[in-house]
């Protein structure tokens, strides 16, 4: 991996977790070459290599958008933890309401609705409003 | 040419992947050691050579995510 130029970075594992090393990596791997190393204790070194000839200005701007993309995707991850109890009782309140028997809406012959469905009395039958053929 | 993967960053199977998606451009020796899993490639295409190593270590990045 020490081809042309390359910038390597180290990051803290107390402050980014590796979940979100890897989402921060994957938007990245079309403009550069990543590589992940251990770099001591909870540190990761990660080596960025341009897929294109560029130069070192290049190469400090991916670098510079990769602390970016990791605070974001670590945010989120942090937000996603924060979430998950509300996000499971929504869930749960979805397949709750999904497994009630949905034949309870309709009268007795299970062929439409039921008289309660008219409760002012105002339909009228197909019979009456334009006669029989 | 040889790429080492740090056990703790990269999983075996994501590096397996790897090699099935690459295994028409080169041949690959995968090996266990202490310092990781070494991939040994071999007899590489020559349109791929420059860049084969930089493609597969983002491959394998890639599945980690997944």
């Amino acid at each position: 991996m020490d081809k042309k130029i390359s910038q390597k970075i180290t990051v803290d594992l107390k402050i980014y977790p590796l979940e979100a090393i890897y989402g921060a990596s994957y938007v990245f791997i079309d403009r550069a070459y990543l590589f992940l190393e251990p770099a001591g204790k909870n540190k990761v070194a990660i080596t960025f290599r341009p897929k294109e000839d560029a130069g070192a200005k290049e190469l400090e701007n991916i670098t510079g958008e990769f602390f970016n993309e990791l605070l974001n995707y670590a945010f989120r991850l942090n937000l996603s933890k924060e979430n998950k109890k509300i996000r499971q009782h929504i869930i749960e309140q979805a397949l709750f309401a999904a497994s009630e028997p949905a034949a309870e809406k309709f009268s007795d012959s299970g062929l439409g609705y039921g008289e309660d469905d008219d409760p002012l009395g105002i339909a009228i039958p197909w019979e009456e409003k334009y006669g029989q053929k | 040419m040889e790429i080492v993967f740090d056990k703790k960053l990269y999983k075996l199977e994501a590096i397996r992947s790897a090699i099935g998606a690459f295994a028409g451009l080169a041949d690959f020796v995968l090996k266990s050691n202490q310092r990781g899993i070494a991939v040994k490639i071999s007899n590489i295409d020559p349109e791929a050579a420059d860049i084969i190593d930089g493609e597969f270590a983002n491959y394998v990045l890639a599945q980690m995510k997944k």
